[in-house]
C-alpha cells in the first residue's frame, strides 16, 4: 500500500492505497464521489472524466497514486462554479441527457471545452466531443447546450 | 421548470424533465454508487472457449470457499425459455456451467472477494480443465447437414423453424421482375452506458432477499428469481435505482443474476456484480445478425408483388428468459412487406443456435433487419426499372385512403398518412436540389448520395398481439396506483421502469392533465417490487401507451371520488359540479384538493355518510386494440461517400415521422435522434466479428466502433399528427423508431451514390472496407462486361 | 476490469529511475501519461511486477529550440502540441498531427515518448518524426545516445531500447527552407485507431520530400520512389499510383487490394495537401 495526498475538491485527502488503484476507483469507492461514473474503464467513452491540475483527464486511465500531490476535481466540486452552472442550465434546456450515466463526464468535458475555446460553433464541439460516448442522446441536445452555453459565456 | 402556463395545457407541452437536476449535480444513483457495510464483490471466471466440457475446475486452496461453481450455489431451477411453443427447444442454460460451454464468456466460476480487483485476481487463479469440442458460428453452416451441434440432444442447431405462406406466392414464378438479393446485418452489442449490475443481500430482519438490479423490469425479474431460486415471491424485492440506459440489454434474467442472488443467500452479507465493458461486449445480450435470402418479385409497372426466400436469425447458445429471441424471426417476418401493398408472401425462417453469445431484444427488434431488406429490395426494383426509388415506394405504399389496413403478414396498419410522410421527407431534404448536385459531381472526388426509407413501428400491443406471440409472460397491461396525500400532492407508483425515458416528466404530464393540477405537485415513482404494482416494466415501445393509459384510468377514479367529496362539501349535487385549476367547482364556491384530500385522508368524519377515506386508485390499463398502433415515419439521407477508401459521411439526416399526439415533443425528438443515433451504429459501426473458432474480435472500444458526436448529425425532424383512435389521447409509442430505418436508408444512399455502376450493399455495418469492396466489384464487373 | 497487482515506484532521478527499470528477475515499466499502457493493465492484456513513474523527472520535459532546431522532451504531451506550447518550425504539422490524436483527455496526458517507446504501428508520431528526420535521445545507465527514429523503431512494439533505457526526448532539425507538408488520416470512426496515415514533407521547392505511411505494416515506413516521383516533379496521378505500388511492395506485401487503395487513397490526399500549401 502506498500513502497518496491529493487535494481533492479544495480539500485534502490521504488513504493508503493499492498501486495498481485507479483514481476512479480512489474517488468512488474510498472517497464516495460517485459523480464520477465508469463505462468503459479503458479511457474509451469518457463517463470517468475529471480535473487533475485543471486538465480534463480520464480517471480510469490514471492511477491514485501518479495523482498524489495534484489537485483533482470532480463534478461534486464545481457545484459553484460559474460555468458549470451555465452549462447545467443549457444541458436541462436542450435535453442533453436522458438516463444521465454521461451527463457528469460530458459536463466536465464541455467545461473544458468552454474553457479552451471562445463561442465554438456546432462542428468544433463535435470534433471535441469526440471520445464521450452518449448512448441515449445522438448527441445533438449536448452540442446545441454547450454551443449555447459557449454564446452565453462569451 | 420551464416557464409553462397551465391554461396552455399540459398534453403536448416541452415540459423540462424532472430527472435531470439529480443527474446534472451528480446524485443519480447508479447501481454501482450504492455503498452498503460488508459488501464483496463478485467477479466471474468465463470460458476462454467456444464449445468445450468442462472437465475441472480447480478452486486455489487459500481460497477455496470464496469460489463458487454451480454444485456451491445450488440447487437451482433451470428455467425453460423461449416461446410457449412445444416446437421450440429447450436450451437449458444454468446460472453457471453444468459441465459444458457453449460460447465464449460463459460462467463457470464466480469469485468472491472484499474488492472487484481481488476478485478479479482470485478469478486468475481458478483453473479450469476443459475438453474442446467442435465449434458452429454461422447460423447458415449451422443448418447445413453434418453441422457440429451445439446441443447433441437436438436433431438439428434450429431453436425453432416456421414458414410463412400467404396469397398466391406460386404465382410469384412468372413475374416479370425478380430479384434475388442476400442481406445480412452483423451481430451487434446493445451498450447501454452504464453495464448491468447487481448488488444482492438477505435482509435478515424482513427475512428477505434485496434485490438491486439494474433492469428495465424489476416484477418479471422478481418472477424468474423465484422460480429460479425456488423462493416464494413475498420473500423476494427488487430494487432497480437509476439505470443507465438499458435498450432491450437489461430486460432478460440473466445467469449472472441468478449466481449473485443463491451467492448472496448463502454468505449472509450483501455481495454485489458490476459487468464491465468486456463482459458486456462478450457475454451481455447480443442483437442482430440475421441473414436474408430472399426475391422479390414485381410488376413491370412497378407494382410489388411478393417476396419469398428465407431468413435466418443467428440467436446464439441459449435461450434467454423469459421469451427467448424467436420474435426476432417471427416479427422480421411479419415485418418483411412493409407498409407495401405486397399480396403473395412465402417465407421460411430458421431460429439458429450457434456457439455464440446469446442474442436478446435490441431497441427496434427485428425490424431494423427487415426494414432494411424490404427497403434495400425496392430500391433494387427501381434501379432495375430505372425508375426514382421515391416514385416506387408512393407507388406502392399504401395511402391514408386504405388505412386500417391488413398487411400479407397479418399486421393491421391503424392511422395515418404514410404518403404524406414521404413528401414531407422529400421536401425536406430537398430531393431536386441533391439530384442536381450529383449531376454536377464533386470537387474532392466523393460520391452523393440519396436515400429514402420508409418504417412502421407496432407499439403499444397487448394481449391478443403476446398471446399470438406465445409470449411467456403476457405483457397486455400497465398499473398505476395514484395516492393523493393529504395536501393535495399526489404520488404515482407504476410498473414500467423509466430509464432515460423521461416517464417522471411526460407520466406527470399526464397526471396533471387528468387532475388540472401543476405537475410540480405530483412524483412519479417505479422501480421497487416493494412499492408498486404488478408491471412489466420498460420495452417494445410501450410506456406512454400503457403506463400513460394506467395513469389517465388511476386519475380518473381519483377525480371521481374528489369531486363527489367536494360536492358533499359544497353541499351540491355531483351532477352541479365541475373540476378545474386542482379544484371542485359548485354553483356557489368551490372547494380545494388540498382541502378534499385533507378530508378524505385526516377528517373523515366530512366525508360523505359511507363514503371509505383515503384517495387511493390503482388501475391497469389496455388499450381497445390489442393489435398494436402504428407509429411511421421516412427517413431521407445524402450521404458522401469516398470509394477508394470507403468513408461514408453523412451530409444530412431527416425524418417526417408521425407517433400520433406527442405528450411532450421535446423527449419525442429526443427519443428520434437518439434511436437514429443508434441506428446509425448499426449501419455504419457496431460489429462483433467472430473468427472461425467462436472467438469474439470486438471486446473493448478498441475494437468496437462506438459512434461519437463526430459521426452522429443533427437530424432534422419534421412531425404529423395522426392520433391513434384506440389509445388514450391518440398516443403511440415511439421509442424504438428511429432505430428502424437507418440502416436501409443509409445503404440505399450509399447504393444510390454508385447506382450507375450498380454496386450493392447489403450488409452491415457499412465499414469502409465493405464499402471499398463493393464499389470494386462493381466496377470490375463492370469493366469485365464492357 | 482492475489491472492485476504490481509494484509502483517514482523516482526522484533519472539515474533512479534508469536503476529501477533494469531490476533484474521482474518485468518493468515506465509509465508516464500512461494512456496507453493503462488500458492494456486494467485490461489484463499487460502484466509488469514494477511500474515507474518517470512523469515528474524534469530531464524528459525539456523543449529547447536551437539554430540547429527543435528538443521536445519525451513527457511533452500532445495536448501541450495541440495547443502550440512547443515552438512551430514546422508550418504546423506538429500542431494538426496532435491534434488528431485520439481524444482530448487522452491527449491531455499522453506523451510523445510514449507514443514512440510503445511503437504502436498505428501511432501517429513515429511516422511524423521519421517524415522530419528526428532522431530520439535516450538516456542510458551509459549515458546518453542517439539515433533516427527510423532505426529506433525496429518493428510492432518493438524498438532498440534497452534494459533500463529511457527515452530523453526527440531532436527535429530545422529545414532549412519553409517546410511543406500533407497529412491524412483514415481511421474507422473519430479518434480510433488508425487504419491508415500518410505524411508528405518537403523542405521549399524543390527540396528533398520524405513520404512516410504508417499502419500498414508493423512499423511505418518511407516510400521513398513516391518521394522520388515527387521529387522529380512528377504530375501525373498514374504515375504516382505506380510508385505507392511498387513502394507497397517493399514493405507491405501482405496489404490485400483494400489495404492498397486505402493507403493508395491516404498518400495520394496527402499529396494534395502538399501540393496545395
Amino acid at each position: 500500500m502506498t500513502d497518496v495526498t491529493i487535494d481533492l475538491n479544495g480539500a485534502k485527502v490521504s488513504h493508503a492505497v493499492e498501486p495498481r488503484q485507479t483514481l476512479a476507483d480512489f474517488l468512488r469507492e474510498l472517497c464516495g464521489l460517485t459523480a464520477t461514473h465508469l463505462g468503459c474503464e479503458h479511457g474509451a467513452c469518457g463517463a470517468c472524466t475529471v480535473l487533475v491540475d485543471a486538465q480534463a483527464t480520464r480517471s480510469c486511465l490514471q492511477l491514485a497514486v501518479m495523482c498524489d500531490g495534484r489537485s483533482v476535481q470532480t463534478l461534486e466540486g464545481l457545484r459553484n462554479d460559474p460555468v458549470m452552472d451555465v452549462l447545467k442550465r443549457h444541458f436541462h434546456e436542450c435535453h442533453a441527457l436522458q438516463c444521465g450515466f454521461c451527463t457528469p463526464g460530458m459536463l466536465i468535458t464541455a467545461r473544458d471545452i468552454l474553457r479552451r475555446l471562445v463561442k465554438p460553433e456546432a462542428q468544433t464541439v463535435r470534433h471535441e466531443l469526440s471520445g464521450q460516448i452518449c448512448r441515449c442522446t445522438g448527441y445533438a441536445g449536448i452540442v446545441d447546450a454547450i454551443v449555447a452555453a459557449g454564446q452565453e459565456l462569451a | 421548470m420551464a416557464d409553462h402556463a397551465a391554461s396552455d395545457g399540459w398534453i403536448g407541452a416541452r415540459l423540462l424533465r424532472k430527472e435531470d437536476a439529480r443527474h446534472l449535480h451528480g446524485h443519480g444513483m447508479f447501481i454501482a454508487d450504492i455503498k452498503m457495510p460488508g459488501l464483496q464483490d463478485i467477479a466471474f471466471v468465463r470460458s476462454q472457449h467456444a464449445h468445450a466440457k468442462v472437465r475441472q475446475v480447480t478452486k486455489p486452496a487459500d481460497a477455496a470457499a470464496q469460489v463458487f461453481t454451480l454444485a456451491d450455489i445450488g440447487p437451482l431451477h433451470i428455467l425453460e425459455a423461449g416461446p410457449e411453443l412445444a416446437a421450440h427447444r429447450h436450451s437449458p442454460y444454468p446460472a453457471l456451467a453444468d459441465g459444458r460451454v457453449r460460447y465464449v464468456g460463459q460462467t463457470i466460476a464466480a469469485c468472491m472477494q472484499p474488492t472487484r480487483a481481488a476478485a478479479e485476481d482470485l478469478a486468475d487463479r481458478v483453473s479450469v480443465e476443459m475438453e474442446e469440442l467442435p465449434v458452429v458460428v454461422d447460423c447458415i453452416a449451422a443448418m447445413r447437414q453434418g453441422s457440429p451441434r451445439v446441443f447433441e440432444n437436438w436433431a438439428d442447431n434450429a431453436f425453432i423453424t416456421s414458414t410463412v405462406n400467404e396469397g398466391k406466392p406460386a404465382s410469384l414464378a412468372s413475374a416479370p421482375i425478380r430479384l434475388r438479393r442476400q442481406f445480412r446485418m452483423n451481430r451487434q452489442a446493445t451498450v447501454s452506458l452504464e453495464c448491468r449490475g447487481s448488488l444482492t443481500y438477505w435482509d435478515h430482519r424482513l427475512n428477505e432477499l434485496v434485490v438491486y438490479l439494474s433492469t428495465q423490469g424489476g416484477h418479471v425479474k422478481r418472477l424468474g428469481l423465484s422460480q429460479a431460486l425456488g423462493l416464494p415471491e413475498h420473500q423476494i424485492r427488487v430494487i432497480a435505482p437509476d439505470v443507465g440506459g438499458g435498450f432491450g440489454g437489461k430486460n432478460r434474467l440473466m445467469p449472472e443474476d441468478i449466481a449473485v442472488a443463491a451467492i448472496a443467500m448463502k454468505v449472509g452479507h450483501p455481495v454485489r456484480w458490476i459487468e464491465d465493458r468486456r463482459e458486456h461486449l462478450l457475454a451481455s445480450v447480443h442483437c442482430r445478425d440475421h441473414a436474408y435470402d430472399l426475391t422479390i418479385s414485381a410488376d413491370k409497372d412497378g407494382t410489388l408483388l411478393g417476396v419469398e426466400g428465407d431468413v435466418y436469425i443467428d440467436a446464439g447458445a441459449y435461450a434467454l428468459w423469459p421469451t427467448g429471441s424467436f420474435m426476432e424471426a417471427s416479427m422480421a417476418s411479419r415485418n418483411l412487406t412493409g407498409p407495401y401493398r405486397i399480396k403473395h408472401l412465402k417465407l421460411n425462417t430458421f431460429t439458429v443456435a450457434t456457439n455464440k453469445a446469446p442474442m436478446g431484444p435490441y431497441r427496434g427488434v427485428a425490424r431494423p433487419g427487415a426494414c432494411f431488406a424490404i427497403e434495400r429490395m425496392v430500391d433494387e426494383v427501381a434501379r432495375e426499372l430505372g425508375r426514382e426509388p421515391f416514385d416506387l415506394r408512393k407507388q406502392n405504399i399504401v395511402t391514408a385512403a386504405e388505412l386500417p389496413s391488413r398487411t400479407a403478414a397479418g399486421m393491421r396498419l391503424d392511422t395515418g398518412d404514410y404518403i404524406a410522410s414521404l413528401d414531407m421527407a422529400r421536401q425536406m431534404i430537398d430531393m431536386p436540389a441533391i439530384r442536381k448536385r450529383q449531376a454536377a459531381g464533386e470537387a474532392d472526388g466523393r460520391a452523393i448520395g440519396l436515400g429514402f426509407a420508409f418504417y412502421t413501428e407496432q407499439s403499444g400491443h397487448g394481449t391478443v398481439e403476446w398471446v399470438k406471440r406465445k409470449s411467456r409472460v403476457v405483457p397486455g397491461y400497465e398499473s398505476a396506483s395514484g395516492r393523493m396525500l393529504p395536501d393535495g400532492s399526489v404520488i404515482f407508483h407504476v410498473g414500467v421502469q423509466n430509464h432515460g425515458q423521461g416517464h417522471e416528466t411526460t407520466l406527470a404530464q399526464i397526471a396533471a392533465h387528468e387532475l388540472t393540477i401543476d405537475p410540480s405537485r405530483i412524483s412519479i415513482r417505479y422501480g421497487d417490487t416493494a412499492t408498486t404494482p404488478f408491471g412489466f416494466g420498460t420495452f417494445a415501445s410501450r410506456s406512454i401507451v400503457f403506463a400513460g393509459g394506467a395513469v389517465a384510468k388511476s386519475c380518473r377514479a381519483l377525480v371521481e371520488k374528489i369531486q363527489r367529496i367536494g360536492a358533499h362539501l359544497l353541499q351540491t349535487d355531483v351532477a352541479n359540479t365541475r373540476v378545474e385549476g386542482g379544484a371542485v367547482h359548485g354553483p356557489s364556491g368551490k372547494i380545494s384538493f388540498a382541502e378534499i384530500a385533507y378530508a378524505a385522508n385526516v377528517r373523515q368524519e366530512h366525508l360523505p355518510a359511507g363514503m371509505d377515506p383515503l384517495l387511493d386508485a390503482t388501475a391497469t390499463y389496455e388499450p381497445t386494440e390489442t393489435g398494436g398502433v402504428f407509429s411511421y415515419g421516412t427517413h431521407a439521407v445524402v450521404v458522401a461517400v469516398e470509394p477508394d477508401t470507403g468513408v461514408v459521411e453523412i451530409l444530412d439526416y431527416v425524418v417526417a415521422e408521425d407517433c400520433g399526439t406527442m405528450i411532450n415533443p421535446m423527449i419525442v425528438d429526443g427519443q428520434v435522434q437518439g434511436g437514429i443515433a443508434q441506428g446509425i451504429g448499426t449501419a455504419l459501426y457496431e460489429e462483433i466479428p467472430y473468427d472461425e473458432a467462436g472467438q469474439p474480435l470486438a471486446t473493448s472500444f478498441a475494437d468496437y466502433m462506438m459512434p461519437c458526436a463526430p459521426e452522429i448529425p443533427k437530424v432534422r425532424i419534421g412531425h404529423l399528427v395522426t392520433p391513434a383512435l384506440a389509445t388514450e389521447y391518440g398516443v403511440k409509442g415511439l421509442g424504438e423508431g428511429g432505430a428502424i430505418a437507418p440502416p436501409a436508408v443509409i445503404a440505399n444512399a450509399v447504393a444510390d451514390a454508385f447506382r450507375s455502376i450498380g454496386a450493392s450493399f447489403n450488409e452491415t455495418p457499412l465499414t469502409p472496407r465493405r464499402v471499398s469492396e463493393a464499389v470494386d466489384r462493381a466496377r470490375r464487373a463492370k469493366g469485365a462486361a464492357a | 476490469m482492475k489491472a492485476a497487482p504490481f509494484e509502483y515506484v517514482r523516482p526522484g532521478t533519472l539515474a533512479e529511475a534508469s536503476a529501477a527499470l533494469g531490476r533484474d528477475g521482474i518485468t518493468t515499466a515506465a509509465i508516464a501519461g500512461g494512456q496507453s499502457l493503462l488500458p492494456m493493465l486494467n485490461l489484463r492484456v499487460a502484466f509488469i511486477d514494477l511500474l515507474v513513474d518517470i512523469s515528474r523527472l524534469e530531464e524528459l520535459r525539456a523543449v529547447t529550440e536551437t539554430p540547429d532546431g527543435l528538443h521536445i522532451g519525451a513527457l511533452t504531451t500532445h495536448a501541450a502540441i495541440e495547443d502550440g506550447k512547443v515552438p512551430d518550425l514546422f508550418g504546423g504539422l506538429l500542431r494538426r498531427v496532435a491534434g488528431q490524436i485520439s481524444y482530448r483527455a487522452v491527449r491531455n496526458h499522453g506523451t510523445i515518448g510514449g507514443s514512440v517507446a510503445l511503437a504502436d504501428p498505428a501511432a501517429d508520431w513515429p511516422g511524423c518524426l521519421m517524415a522530419l528526420g528526428a532522431s530520439v535521445r535516450i538516456a542510458g545507465r551509459d549515458g546518453v545516445r542517439s539515433e533516427p527514429v527510423s532505426e529506433f523503431v525496429r518493428d510492432a512494439y518493438t524498438t532498440s531500447l534497452a534494459t533500463g533505457e529511457i527515452i530523453l526526448g526527440f531532436d527535429l532539425p530545422r529545414p532549412d527552407a519553409p517546410l511543406r507538408w500533407g497529412f491524412a488520416k483514415v481511421a474507422r470512426k473519430s479518434g480510433a485507431f488508425a487504419s491508415s496515415i500518410a505524411f508528405v514533407v518537403a523542405r521549399g521547392k524543390g527540396g528533398p520530400v520524405s513520404v512516410v505511411l504508417t499502419a500498414a505494416a508493423s512499423r511505418a515506413h518511407s516510400c521513398s520512389q513516391t518521394a522520388e516521383q515527387l521529387e522529380q516533379g512528377a504530375g501525373s496521378d498514374e504515375a504516382l499510383r505506380r510508385a505507392i505500388a511498387s513502394d507497397l511492395l517493399t514493405f507491405a506485401q501482405d496489404a490485400d487490394s483494400y489495404q492498397q487503395r486505402l493507403h493508395t487513397a491516404t498518400i495520394l490526399r496527402a499529396i494534395r495537401e502538399w501540393r496545395a500549401q
